[in-house]
């Protein structure tokens, strides 16, 4: 009697794919025909070469975030499914002023670019960790793991400091935008993300699997917008705007900190970008370094989207005074 | 269509990644070389989640057939999973652009939107050159070696290289290629100045050429006097656009 109600449903199951199968490739072949036809007419009047760079950039940017996106939602959905509660809450120090600082350097070990960081923080705020020490992971992640500072070592050679001036620059934002959370900043800021999501009955690698869906696919709308923001500024700010600024290293280093914050350039190849700005002084460089992993139009997207609005800009706007101050110290200290 | 909102996007994404990294070389025009093998291994992973979702979709709604009245909670948290976040939506913008019209790699527009300039690096020497009649050299190569390189390994030299035509004005016009370090929101342009007989009628912007000839010196070295560096053509030979229409680091 069982089985055979297993079989009837499953038949029911197969039959119900076909249809849906069938009608929706019916419709999908509908819909491509008259895009196909209709579509050249439009595109060639609008397809003007400033619009077709538009478009390559906008998928570029998309198109190399989602396997970071993707790895930093596997990883905060395996944080959210099958880590118990309490390991996170052990690990670290109860005192908020020493975790930051752990959880800072804790960073070096996710090798991505700032996509894959949104995510991961966002679980471990879930999993009890103190928003202070996430966010200090958060920032720091993708600006010091071996990936990036090997990336900078390649692009300066024969520039250690370049590498030893980043990291330090870097982890000390990451440190002092945690402790200032720890210190100023107020829950009613953070939307935390629902945390009831995996509170029912399903458990494991079912929860896995809807965590891992609904992450990447809320974080991924998010990308999208920010590789729309990246794309349009990439396309309309000139880049002879730069040599206007070249002349004074105050407004310069205040220019290429700007320019991060635009450019939405990914941490691994930032340090390409900022060793083709010639005439630029090594601080204003190193400030390109520091502020682009932290600060820019695709990560506030996606800020926005796990954290709420409120709070994506007023730590974004914070993390790149602290950004820029520290780069300009070390800077100073080191270059 | 709300039930199957996440499966449909997630095949849609998924669908878009594998056709240009394992369906053929088009993610060579908006990310590097590098990326592919996780390019494939998510698009691969985003259409199982996909069947997944679909999947769920499918027995949710037979589950709830069966039971119409008494689930109605669960109902309502199985909807949190399955029509995934509005925002999503968004994605289907770059899916269906890869999916029907991929667009094109970055040309002459980009190049010349940025000018075209080389790391400051100082003067120094530079690794010899691999023996051979003609050398095959990339543009940023052969630009860094000729504003930069005191030991002038170019000199007395054939080389060929392959990039788009760009004009300047008065009828110059220049070999480029943009160097793409992560993906194409990096591109930075190298170019090179033809010279020389062959060079007398101008191909159009944006064809693709093999330029075959020597070094031509100018200006100070590391200076802005040697840039952009020349090359003397003896032949100029248009070419398909490579499959991967950017240079490497």
């Amino acid at each position: 009697m069982q089985n055979e109600r297993t079989v009837v449903d499953g038949l029911r199951l197969a039959v119900r794919a076909m249809v849906y199968a069938v009608l929706g490739g019916a419709a999908l072949t509908a819909i491509a025909t008259v895009v196909s036809v209709l579509g050249p007419m439009l595109a060639i009047d609008l397809y003007t070469p400033p619009v077709a760079a538009w478009w390559t950039v906008f998928t570029a940017v998309a198109v190399q975030g989602v396997p970071f996106l993707l790895l930093g939602t596997v990883v905060s959905a395996a944080i959210g499914a099958f880590v118990p509660e309490q390991v996170f809450t052990r690990l670290l120090p109860r005192n908020q002023a020493l975790a930051v600082p752990i959880a800072g350097a804790a960073g070096v070990v996710l090798p991505g670019c700032e996509c894959a960081s949104v995510p991961v923080a966002s679980s471990l705020m879930r999993r009890g960790v103190a928003p202070a020490a996430a966010l200090a992971f958060l920032l720091s992640a993708p600006a010091i793991n071996p990936v990036v500072l090997v990336a900078t070592s390649i692009a300066f050679p024969g520039q250690p400091k370049m590498v030893l001036g980043r990291l330090v620059a870097s982890l000390a934002t990451a440190v002092v935008m945690g402790w200032l959370w720890a210190r100023f900043g107020r829950e009613e800021w953070l939307r935390l993300p629902k945390g009831t999501r995996t509170t029912h009955s399903t458990a494991g690698v079912q929860a896995f699997v809807a965590g891992l869906q609904h992450d990447f696919l809320h974080a991924g709308g998010f990308l999208v917008l920010g590789a729309a923001a990246a794309a349009t500024f990439n396309i309309a700010v000139p880049r002879s705007i730069l040599d206007i600024f070249t002349g004074s290293s105050w407004l310069s280093l205040l220019l290429l900190a700007l320019l991060a914050v635009v450019l939405c350039v990914c941490s691994e190849a930032d340090a390409f970008v900022a060793a083709s700005l010639s005439g630029f002084s090594p601080a204003a460089k190193l400030a390109f370094m520091v502020v682009g992993p932290m600060v820019d139009l695709k990560l506030i997207a996606l800020q926005a989207g796990t954290f709420g609005r409120s709070f994506a800009l007023r730590f974004s706007s914070t993390t790149w005074l602290v950004a820029v101050a520290s780069s300009t110290l070390v800077g100073w200290w080191l270059l | 269509m709300r039930r199957y909102g996440s499966a449909v996007l997630l095949l849609l994404t998924g669908g878009a990644v594998l056709r240009i990294s394992l369906f053929g070389d088009l993610y060579l025009r908006y990310v590097q070389a590098a990326l592919r093998p996780y390019l494939v291994v998510s698009g691969s992973l985003l259409i199982l989640l996909g069947v997944a979702a679909a999947v769920r979709g499918m027995s949710h709604r037979d589950h709830q057939e069966a039971q119409a009245q008494e689930h109605e909670e669960e109902e309502e948290e199985g909807h949190s999973h399955s029509h995934g976040p509005r925002i999503a939506w968004l994605l289907t913008l770059p899916a269906l652009a890869l999916l029907l019209f991929p667009p094109p790699a970055l040309g002459s527009y980009s190049a010349s939107r940025e000018q075209a300039r080389l790391a400051a690096q100082g003067v120094g020497t530079f690794p010899p050159l691999p023996a051979g009649k003609v050398l095959d050299i990339s543009v940023a190569q052969y630009s860094s070696r000729a504003v930069y390189d005191t030991g002038h390994s170019l000199k007395g030299r054939t080389v060929r290289m392959t990039g788009f035509v760009t004009h300047g004005s008065n009828g110059t016009w220049y070999v480029t290629r943009l160097v793409v370090t992560c993906c194409a929101a990096d591109a930075t342009t190298s170019k090179v100045e033809i010279r020389g007989t062959e060079a007398d009628d101008a191909p159009q912007t944006d064809t693709w050429v093999a330029v075959t000839g020597t070094w031509l010196p100018k200006g100070k070295l590391g200076t802005d006097g040697a840039w952009p560096p020349l090359l003397d053509a003896t032949t100029v030979t248009q070419v398909k656009q490579p499959a991967d229409p950017y240079e490497k680091r």
